[in-house]
């Protein structure tokens, strides 16, 4: 039994099918991309694992237990953080207080509603060692609104993993940065992935990136999957590249 | 001088104003804290949560004629009545807030105000619990427990204010400052990106208004007494929008600022009633400036002052008044 | 008792009603639509025009002429405060015009109470609608059956506006997608104060056609922006079929709950919107909030 499994997952709005069918598989420790033209359902697929969108057919299991119809805020507790593509954070607050509020989340008393030097203290560890790991400590300090764009993308990756997620989504991670930041960016992610103690689902849009990061990769064109497997092969698909890689490759 | 000090001090001057004031201004200043307390409460839901509120009159009203009835028809002693009044406001407001938090932004502000004109009208037929528009007369100020007295004489009874003041502000405080009160501040920057941390936003709402309802049905029941009667005018949205006035120019996001908020419309109201009545006009204006210009209230101005003045400004971003631009 | 008479008077009276209600809610719902804000001062806007109406009908002895001053004064006014005060805001939240709108109905308020005194103000009817007919043996008022013709033909109007002219499709366009907005370029600015003073005017329109019903008087501007409200959320935001839903759903559940159930009937509204908003949490017809 695969770590996270999707079941002919299939979602419509109104006459479009965004999600078309889809089974995939992610082994625990893998790191893969889905990736896929503009529309192909992407972020539709994200927001179906997630529970922001329920699915008009099929199922979610995520290590053995049915995800499937629960609301987000369920699906997050049970282990799965993410990242949005157009960057959600706290403005006002600093980079570290986001990452504790991210970290607290995941603590049993979370809502305590006195005092919380235990509760701040726990969390403050997980989220200033999530600030460290993607080099944003030195930023710690500053209202999370008034960092740079790349840093700001980083914050988002550094409140997902100071969840201690079980699976971590990341939704275009350099999306709308320039070409210097995404080659930070990347660096910081590829360093933060080596060790394979990591479970990752990606949807990027740059080739770049997927290929420097993911080991695994689904196509996904209009809905469906088209392809699955290593970069390699997945390269060398001629349906592939005709969908999605022939005008680049 | 740490927050703290600054806060026992004024307790401290508070507690000595029956020594020094003439009684026709210990009512005034009596009057002030127990709006100052309805205030506060609203600061909660506005300041920390952004849960815009047009009906909390509700929760006065509800605290107020559930303390009246107490009083007139029970022999619970006042301090008793009072609480509980305060309870039984929280405990319906998880109704309300139920209803209410199924929408959210300009909607849950619109659902806040339609419940307090509901209850409003109801106000009106039920003339049993009611007394509709000729309200409840004669509310005492039941003595106890164990024969105390104290609490009904115009001193004992500002006391009374002060210590439920007081006790409020401290237990807001360290709401606000906790684990719960960061979830509440992550709701007002952003909610759906605190929905997908795994928070259940919705229940931190319902909890944020209860617990403001409580504390504005406390003010609610404090008043009652103070005046004798209460009346349809306690729920009625013109006092919902009065108290909004006052969380905003006193400083949203920082619970002292609308404490003084209410001292500043008291003292405002009672200085122009005396050659206009349309001091509403003049509300308005203020409150429009406050909005244009200084969103950050009163005391956000106070507290910016005194630090660029070298005084030590009150400690960490929590007493940072809320911008409104967000 | 003819029962059948009896339902079409009824009939015709929500009619009349959601008429008022419709003036209302579509200019709230339009100015949300391109706006994106919350209008507060809604309400106050229609006491404004039962007011003005009350001032041009004393003045000119027509009610027609009262007709057509009140939208366009109130409607100026709206534009002129826009232009003024609102316009600082767009950078704003929506609260912070939910709040200034907030103060202008507590200064109109206060400032119409200067002017007109705290009296109700009869505004008569005119002669040719003042009568009465009768509908299968049951009377009827002929100025609520103007009143229902009167909805008919501005909803019409504003209907054939929405699809017909430049502006009309500007704002359909923003009510469907927010990020148009940034689409209009260089109109934006004056799109914003005409579709603000359209929408008072409309409120104005309504509250001239309600004077004869009700009297002017201070109450008014609460209870036109309660129900409003309710029109809005009930039909959903934004969206000019929803209002007219939503007029129409209020209406005949105030007329037909007041006479079958007179203790019941304002809750009654009130549970019609919580219904919906269990059902669709974001109206009747508008998107998902």
């Amino acid at each position: 039994m695969a770590f996270l499994e999707l079941d002919g997952l299939t979602r419509r709005f109104g006459g479009i099918v965004a999600v078309d069918d889809v089974t995939m598989r992610v082994e625990a420790g893998e790191v893969r991309a889905v990736i896929g033209p503009n529309g192909a359902g992407k972020s539709t697929l994200f927001h179906l694992i997630t529970g922001v969108v329920k699915p008009s057919a099929g199922t979610v299991r995520f290590d053995g237990e049915a995800m499937t119809g629960l609301p987000p805020q369920r699906i997050c507790q049970r282990g799965i953080s993410r990242t949005f593509q157009l960057t959600a954070l706290f403005p006002e607050m600093t980079a570290r207080e986001n990452a504790r509020l991210a970290a607290q989340a995941r603590h049993r008393r979370r809502w305590q509603p006195y005092g919380g030097g235990s509760v701040f203290g726990q969390a403050e560890r997980l989220g200033d060692a999530a600030l460290e790991r993607l080099g944003l400590t030195h930023v710690a300090q500053r209202p999370a609104g008034l960092l740079s764009h790349g840093d700001q993308r980083l914050l988002e990756v550094a409140m997902a993993l100071a969840q201690q997620p079980r699976l971590l989504l990341l939704d275009e991670p350099t999306q709308g940065l320039s070409v210097e930041e995404t080659e930070q960016a990347v660096a910081t992610l590829a360093g933060l992935l080596a060790d394979g103690s990591m479970t990752v689902l990606l949807v990027e849009h740059d080739m770049e990136v997927v290929f420097r990061l993911a080991r695994m990769i689904t196509v996904l064109h209009r809905g469906a999957v088209i392809a699955d497997g290593p970069p390699d092969v997945v390269k060398a698909d001629a349906e592939v590249q005709k969908a999605y890689l022939g005008g680049l490759a | 001088m740490n927050a703290w000090h600054g806060l026992l001090a004024t307790a401290f001057i508070l507690a000595l104003a029956p020594a020094g004031l003439p009684p026709y201004a210990m009512t005034l200043l009596t009057e002030a804290l127990i709006l100052g307390l309805f205030a506060m409460s609203l600061d909660l839901m506005v300041g920390y949560t952004r849960l815009l509120s047009f009906g909390h009159a509700a929760a006065y009203g509800l605290g107020a004629y559930t303390a009246g009835n107490l009083l007139l028809h029970t022999d619970i002693p006042m301090v008793f009545a009072v609480l509980l009044a305060g309870l039984f406001s929280g405990i319906v407001a998880i109704g309300v807030a139920w209803v209410c938090t199924l929408a959210s932004g300009v909607s849950f502000s619109m659902l806040t105000l339609a419940f307090a004109q509901l209850l409003y009208a109801v106000a009106f037929k039920w003339t049993s619990v009611t007394g509709a528009s000729d309200g409840l007369a004669g509310i005492p100020r039941s003595p106890g427990p164990f024969g105390i007295t104290v609490f009904a004489g115009k001193t004992g009874f500002y006391y009374l204010v002060l210590a439920c003041l007081f006790g409020a502000f401290v237990f807001c405080r360290s709401l606000v400052r906790s684990p719960f009160g960061a979830v509440l501040q992550g709701i007002r920057e952003n909610e759906a990106k605190t929905r997908s941390l795994g928070y259940d936003t919705r229940r931190y709402k319902i909890a944020v208004v209860a617990i403001s309802f409580a504390l504005g049905g406390l003010a609610g029941a404090l008043y009652a007494p103070f005046a004798g009667f209460t009346n349809t005018e306690l729920l009625f949205w013109l006092l919902s929008g009065q108290v909004l006035i006052m969380v905003i120019v006193g400083g949203a996001g920082t619970l002292i600022g609308p404490i003084i908020g209410a001292a500043f419309f008291m003292l405002v109201s009672n200085l122009l009633s005396s050659w206009t009545d349309s001091w509403a006009l003049f509300f308005g204006l203020i409150f429009i400036g406050f909005v244009l210009f200084a969103p950050q209230g009163i005391w956000g101005l106070a507290t910016r002052w005194l630090g660029r003045t070298g005084a030590p400004a009150p400690k960490g971003k929590r007493w940072r008044s809320l911008n409104w631009t967000g | 008792m003819d029962f059948l008479g009896f339902l079409i008077t009824q009939c015709l009276n929500a009619l009349s009603q959601a008429a008022l209600l419709f003036f209302l809610g579509v200019g709230l719902t339009l100015i949300f639509g391109i706006m994106r804000i919350v209008n507060f001062a809604h309400g106050a806007f229609f006491m404004l025009g039962a007011y003005v109406g009350y001032t041009a009908v004393y003045l000119t002895g027509s009610f027609w002429m009262a007709l057509v001053a009140a939208p366009l004064l109130v409607g100026a006014f709206g534009a002129a405060f826009e232009l003024g005060i609102l316009r600082q805001l767009y950078r704003r939240d929506h609260s912070a015009f939910l709040m200034v709108t907030f103060g202008l109905t507590l200064i109109m308020g206060e400032g119409i109470r200067l002017l007109w005194g705290v009296a109700a103000l009869e505004v008569p009817a005119p002669k040719l609608l003042s009568g009465i007919v009768f509908i299968l043996d049951e009377p009827f008022p002929v100025y609520r059956l103007f009143l229902a013709g009167a909805g008919i033909v501005v909803a019409l109007a504003i209907w054939q506006f929405l699809e017909r002219t430049r502006l009309g499709l500007l704002i359909r366009a923003t009510s469907q997608n927010a990020e148009m907005v940034h689409a209009l370029g260089t109109d934006v600015r004056l799109v914003r104060s005409a579709v603000f003073g359209i929408g008072c005017g409309l409120a104005g329109i309504g509250g001239v056609l309600a004077a004869p019903l009700v009297t002017a008087s201070l109450g008014m501007a609460p209870n036109a922006v309660i129900d409003t409200f309710v029109i809005v959320i009930i039909g959903g935001m934004g969206s000019f079929a929803g209002s007219l839903i939503g007029a129409l759903l209020v209406a005949f559940v105030q007329v037909f709950g007041t006479y079958y159930f007179p203790d019941l009937a304002l809750a009654l509204m009130y549970l019609v919107m919580l219904t919906v908003l269990v059902v669709r949490p974001g109206g009747l017809l508008g998107k998902e909030a």
